[in-house]
């Protein structure tokens, strides 16, 4: 699913982010990639949706070389995957069946059929009761599930959690990773980056380790 | 499906539009508040030479020469005068206007100011012929031929055939509406900026929103969609506001102007704006709210 060899990104300016890396991720895996800060979790994931684009390297996803794909064609790429960010990324200003809602307008859905599969998936993340809270509203850990059911309403192959549970405690941290668990055992292709050890520990899986942008390490899952 | 997903597009920029407004209403406001001032000061601009121009033209199509008598002309040698001119070659009517008339008329153009002429002891306004030339390329030669026939008889005071005046202001007038033109280009452009710069300010509120649709596969015209939208029912809606104002400010001119007589003003606010300037001021209105809009919503998508 997703193929990256020998990449590397260089700022202007000369600091470099990634240097010649290369790893596969197969459909369906659960991958952290983990490394302290600086060390280039960020930049791959933003290369993964396309945001920035590689300095050397290739990088394949979907059968998709990023580094060839023309820029009217980066939606697409991006609308088969799911990203979550450790500040939730929350519109005040909409309930969280709306914020769920709204990103199905891409896709052209009615405003019934969004409402629709809005509600299944805050459902699937456990907050049915909860649709029409506003985020002010709602605690850390909820808004965060608000996140992941925006990232996966439209059932995308992949999803990408940067420091997902980066600013929640650890009890809230590990119920967010179970739901990334059960999005994973669906089939979606799940890769998180955190620096967090002790939830890496506990989780079991794939994890690659990134430092000073070079691969540093891998460790296979045990569980 | 297809094109239901286009109604599906269509119908979430227009409600995204509509939130976009209800999210940020002061900066919008702001916004419309720039573009009807300068589009109902181009309006306004646009009428007083609108109906300048149409009184030149009703001028123009009007040519006559005036013939004034000395006072001891009388009402009898007056008519012989008048038949006399009747019979010249391109003459459509000679009117003979006794001093009364002349008087009559002069209060009713004057309007308060006309009151003057009643501190006079006698009327001082002469008796006069109006004589009416067909219009045409020859009326300024057979207008020259009757001045100068007309000039040396012992009855005639003075002749008048000055169309000079028509080819001054309508000279002026070309200066006007190429000033102006060239300076509502300037103000106009200065509004794209000023709406942009204060539009930005609603972009940026929405940033993480925009940003979020990008990154689930939001092309960046869908999320523009909604910014342009707005900015159409912006430009629409200030299109609307500033002929309305226009409307309200020649009717209001035009009342002030029948209550207080004053007849040059009059002349210039009689009528409301020709259909082809509204459509270019609403077409200018459309233009510049969407430019802005674009402007805005380009430096973040």
């Amino acid at each position: 699913m997703i193929r990256v060899h020998r990449l590397s990104k260089v700022y202007p300016g000369g600091v470099t982010a990634l240097q010649d890396v290369s790893l596969d991720v197969e459909r369906g895996e659960f991958v952290f990639l983990t490394g302290p800060s600086g060390a280039g979790k960020t930049t791959l994931l933003r290369i993964l949706l396309r945001q920035e684009l590689p300095s050397d390297g290739q990088i394949v996803v979907h059968g998709r070389n990023l580094r060839a794909l023309p820029a009217s064609k980066v939606p697409e790429h991006r609308r088969g995957i799911g990203v979550v960010f450790q500040d939730f990324k929350l519109i005040p200003r909409k309930t969280a069946l709306d914020n769920v809602a709204y990103v199905l307008n891409v896709v052209g859905l009615s405003g019934s059929e969004q409402r629709r599969r809005a509600h299944l998936a805050l459902k699937s993340v456990g907050l049915s009761h909860r649709l029409a809270a506003y985020p002010p509203a709602l605690s850390g850990g909820e808004q965060q599930r608000v996140a992941i059911a925006r990232a996966v309403v439209n059932e995308p192959d992949l999803l990408l959690a940067d420091e997902p549970t980066g600013n929640l405690d650890p009890d809230l941290a590990v119920e967010i990773m179970r739901l990334f668990r059960e999005i994973n055992a669906r089939g979606t292709t799940v890769i998180v980056a955190t620096h967090d050890r002790d939830l890496i520990q506990r989780m079991q899986r794939r994890t690659i380790v990134l430092d000073h942008g070079t691969v540093v390490g891998a460790a296979r899952a045990t569980a | 499906m297809r094109r239901s997903a286009a109604l599906h597009r269509l119908a979430y920029f227009v409600t995204d539009a509509w939130d976009e407004w209800r999210h940020s209403p002061g900066v919008n406001l702001l916004a419309l508040g720039t573009l009807v001032s300068a589009l109902f000061l181009v309006g306004l601009v646009g009428l007083v030479l609108a109906n300048v121009g149409r009184h030149l033209d009703a001028e123009r199509a009007n040519v006559q020469v005036h013939v004034y008598l000395h006072d001891s002309v009388g009402a009898e040698e007056r008519e012989r005068l008048r038949r006399g001119i009747e019979e010249s070659a391109g003459v459509v009517a000679v009117e003979s206007v006794d001093p009364a008339e002349a008087l009559r008329r002069y209060r009713a153009w004057a309007g308060r100011s006309a009151a003057l002429v009643d501190e006079l002891a006698t009327n001082p306004l002469p008796a006069s012929l109006e004589v009416t030339l067909a219009a045409g390329p020859d009326a300024e030669r057979v207008g020259a031929t009757l001045v100068a026939g007309l000039a040396g008889r012992t009855e005639v005071e003075d002749v008048r055939f000055d169309r000079d005046w028509l080819e001054r202001v309508e000279a002026l007038l070309a200066v006007a509406r190429l000033g102006g033109g060239a300076l509502a280009v300037l103000v106009f452009a200065a509004v794209v900026f000023v709406m942009a710069s204060v539009l930005r300010l609603a972009v940026h509120a929405r940033r993480d929103e925009i940003e979020i649709m990008l990154l689930v596969g939001a092309t960046p015209g869908f999320v523009r969609g909604p910014f342009l939208v707005a900015g159409l029912a912006q430009g629409l809606v200030a299109v609307g506001l500033a002929l309305g104002g226009v409307e309200a400010a020649r009717r209001g001119i035009t009342a002030w102007v029948g209550a207080e007589s004053i007849a040059l003003v009059g002349l210039a606010t009689l009528r409301p704006l020709p259909a082809d300037a509204s459509g270019a001021v609403s077409a200018v209105g459309i233009v510049v709210s969407l430019a802005a809009a674009l402007f805005a919503v380009r430096r973040s998508v």
